[in-house]
């Protein structure tokens, strides 16, 4: 509703002692019929009129399905993000097991180098449009360990990262953070893929 | 088992890989399982998929520096991890802990054991089937906890809070009402958790006399914690060995009968109602006072000699084997990891059962990747 | 980075007091020579290589000793002294532990597997194998457990194999524009600079 108001330029004075559905009948009837970005139509409310590129990217971006792909101490954080303190459904994030439904795969966690060729796996089994997030600082480069020669320093080595959520562990708010980032990302990139 | 079918068809047993990644979210564990019809045969689990060689970069850091390795070794159990670690150092070093630095260790490796085991309950039911209101339970309980820590250390997860000699610094003003308030809170969510699971039916028949391991086997094994004393056997180092301050407090030690699955859940959920008790009393003794020793060094070093320090983790018996030969580094610092002993009786459980059994047994062995590996 | 000990000094022998678990041992196995002495917490038992597999198999059956648990064993690497093998034990009924310790000399690493005395050495003996390339004879699964089946060719927790060196991030070698921050959150706009981010819609 903040949207018409400004683009519209128009000062609203509503009246508090309407319910909301009142309320939102009044700001209707003031809408600008020929804005291109125009949200709400008087004569059928309901319906979205925007550049197929805007829709696509963002139903895209509302609706980021993550692989669980929690590998060590992050993942703890990265539950505690999915659960209901710090709810990420409400953004439309639903933590999907399998590779071949999912959009976005968290990387939470130190890539050793036995498990390199799993990972490498699992992103190549992902269907396109596809992100990745680095999730911790062993994810981003390797963090505290990466002094030892058996860990990948990074897992952008192996697999391209669209978002990096420094940490050890990152805050799960840290996390949604990171997502948010990513969906202005998405936002970004519209048009540009698929 | 042949039976008629079996002598007529000509079958094969498969193998089934079942991780590293896979929803039950225990981390990157890989399992071979073969397979004859749902019957598993043979269960080879192939580990070291986080091995990140926490023992190595000990030993190029000095004694302080190395707290942060036992954080991330044990991610679910920290304050335990670093309890142990600076005990080791201390016993070596002949440091003194004052009271109310020991006494802040107690009540925050309990109620660190509490959201183990929370977690533990979690996952387990969700291996069952539950498929997420324990879960969800779980963790708006270990959220109520976590704040504390957060209060007392600035971090959500990785504490780092405990010194060799002490705690870093004190607790805050309102610790004692929160911990009071939340040895209550927990023993509601304790009981929620135990009406959904405990009495169900479902779970009964999904867990009972499912991976049993005899206590023989177990003390050959070397199996600790909850799945020793599920096996019968009642030791418990908090009291046989103790350290620290665990002497001063009266708690009982659970112990199973059968060994099973069941066995260990009850073994958990009680030791969780045990940690509750050790807190409140420990509340109620902790005095005021320093948190480290007055003449702590500014450069710690320790005498040559070795020590073997063992405390009773949520997971079982965790050790630390510290070799020192002076100087500020560890010569080598060796983690004796429950977990790791814990599943080299993964096989023996697993053979004869279904292979929906075999994530129902991995699940009460409630293994940690990052201490299995390191 | 190697990791500098500056003139590393070894623990002196503590003779233990008499009436441990160290007397046990020297009555019940008389012929073999055993170096005892008191650690912090536990006593240390110092034997020779080629006597491993007689005692540590008096040490479970022996019912004086009845040492059936095995906590812990590990290597440790002495440089120059050799690598040593170190084993923990205890006993649930006696209540009584100890450590027994054995050095390898570095060109012969091999000692007798205990995998077939208690069942819990498998795994522990198959880890220190591929971190310190010990060879115990006699194990029946000489696989390596933790490290990739393709990189067991050098030991890491061998005092020569050193650190890793720190490889530079991708992202410099992607010139600047990768290496700006692309999201801001909110209340950090101070630190922007120019050239922020575009609005997104």
């Amino acid at each position: 509703m903040a949207i018409e108001e400004a683009e519209s330029g128009q000062q609203l004075a509503v009246p508090p002692a309407l319910t909301s559905v009142e309320r939102e009948a009044e700001l209707l009837r003031h809408v600008e019929m020929e804005h291109p970005h125009a949200l709400y139509r008087e004569v059928l409310p309901g319906i979205i009129q925007a550049p197929a590129d805007y829709l696509l990217a963002m139903a895209r971006k509302s609706s980021l399905w993550p692989m669980t792909f929690g590998l060590a101490c992050c993942a703890i954080e990265m539950m505690s993000a999915f659960m209901s303190h710090h709810d990420l459904d409400r953004f439309g994030i639903v933590p999907w097991a399998s590779p071949r439904q999912s959009d976005v795969m968290i990387v939470a966690g130190t890539v050793t180098k036995k498990m390199a060729p799993a990972v490498k796996l699992l992103y190549e089994q992902m269907p396109n449009p596809k992100w990745v997030v680095a999730m911790g600082a062993c994810a981003t480069n390797g963090g505290p360990y990466t002094r030892y020669d058996r860990v990948v320093q990074g897992v952008d080595k192996l697999i391209p990262v669209d978002v990096y959520v420094p940490g050890c562990p990152p805050r799960p708010e840290a996390l949604m953070d990171g997502f948010i980032a990513l969906q202005e990302k998405i936002m970004r990139e519209r048009g540009s893929i698929g | 088992m042949a039976t008629e079918l079996d002598r007529e068809l000509e079958t094969l047993d498969i193998n089934v890989n079942v991780g590293p990644q896979h929803p039950a979210t225990h981390g990157v564990f890989r399992m071979v399982l073969t397979v004859s019809g749902e019957k598993v045969v043979d269960a080879v689990p192939h580990i070291g998929y986080m091995h990140r060689g926490a023992e190595k970069l000990s030993e190029g850091v000095d004694y302080r520096q190395g707290l942060i390795f036992q954080d991330r070794t044990e991610y679910l159990a920290q304050f335990n991890a670093e309890m142990c670690y600076c005990q080791a150092i201390e016993r070596l070093g002949g440091i003194e802990v004052p009271e109310r630095a020991e006494y802040i260790r107690v009540i925050l490796a309990e109620l660190n054991r509490i959201t183990s085991h929370y977690m533990f309950a979690g996952a387990f039911a969700t291996d069952l089937g539950v498929y997420g209101t324990a879960f969800t339970y779980a963790f708006r309980e270990r959220e109520y906890i976590q704040a504390i820590f957060e209060a007392v250390t600035g971090d959500r997860m990785m504490y780092g809070y405990f010194r060799p000699g002490g705690v870093v610094w004190d607790v805050t003003d309102d610790f004692k009402d929160r911990v009071r308030w939340v040895c209550k809170q927990t023993r509601v969510g304790i009981d929620d958790i135990d009406r959904l699971l405990t009495k169900n039916e479902v779970f009964l028949t999904r867990s009972l006399d499912i991976g049993c391991i005899s206590k023989d086997d177990a003390i050959d094994y070397g199996l600790s914690g909850p799945m020793l004393r599920a096996s019968g056997l009642q030791f418990d180092l908090r009291r046989d060995e103790p350290y620290s301050i665990y002497d001063r407090f009266e708690f009982e030690i659970p112990t199973g009968t059968r060994g099973d699955v069941y066995d260990r859940y009850l073994v958990r959920m009680e030791e969780m109602r045990q940690s509750a008790r050790i807190v409140e009393q420990a509340i109620e003794q902790m005095p005021d006072g320093p948190i480290m020793p007055e003449k702590a060094p500014r450069r710690l070093r320790l005498p040559p000699g070795e020590i073997y320090m063992r405390t009773e983790n949520p997971r079982g018996e965790y050790g630390i084997y510290l070799v020192s030969k002076g100087g500020e580094k560890p010569y080598r610092l060796k983690i004796r990891s429950a977990c790791l002993s814990n599943l080299t009786a993964l096989k023996q459980m697993v053979v004869g059962h279904y292979v929906a059994d075999a994530v129902v047994i991995l699940g009460s062995v409630d293994i940690v990747l990052g201490e299995v590996d390191r | 980075m190697t990791s500098p000990h500056e003139g590393p000094q070894e623990a002196p022998i503590v003779p233990p007091e008499p009436g441990t678990i160290a007397d046990t041992f020297r009555e019940v196995l008389r012929d073999i020579e055993f170096t005892a002495t008191q650690g912090v917490g536990d006593v240390i038992l110092i034997i020779a290589r080629d006597d491993v597999p007689r005692v540590l198999r008096a040490a479970k059956d022996n019912p004086r000793l009845d040492l059936k648990y095995l906590r812990c064993l590990l290597g440790v690497d002495h440089m120059d002294g050799g690598l040593e093998v170190v084993y923990q034990l205890y006993s649930f009924t006696r209540r009584h532990g100890v450590t027994i310790k054995t050095r390898l000399p570095l060109d012969d690493s091999r000692v007798a597997s205990a995998a077939s005395i208690w069942k819990g050495a498998d795994w522990l003996e198959r880890e220190t194998a591929e971190m310190f390339g010990i060879t115990f004879e006699g194990h029946p699964n000489p696989v390596p457990l933790l490290l990739p089946e393709d990189m067991t060719d050098h030991h890491p927790l061998r005092k020569d194999n050193p650190f890793a060196q720190v490889e530079e991030w991708q992202g410099l070698r992607l010139g600047d524009e990768a290496s700006k921050v692309g999201h801001i959150p909110a209340g950090y706009e101070s630190i922007a600079g120019e050239g922020g981010e575009e609005d997104g819609g």
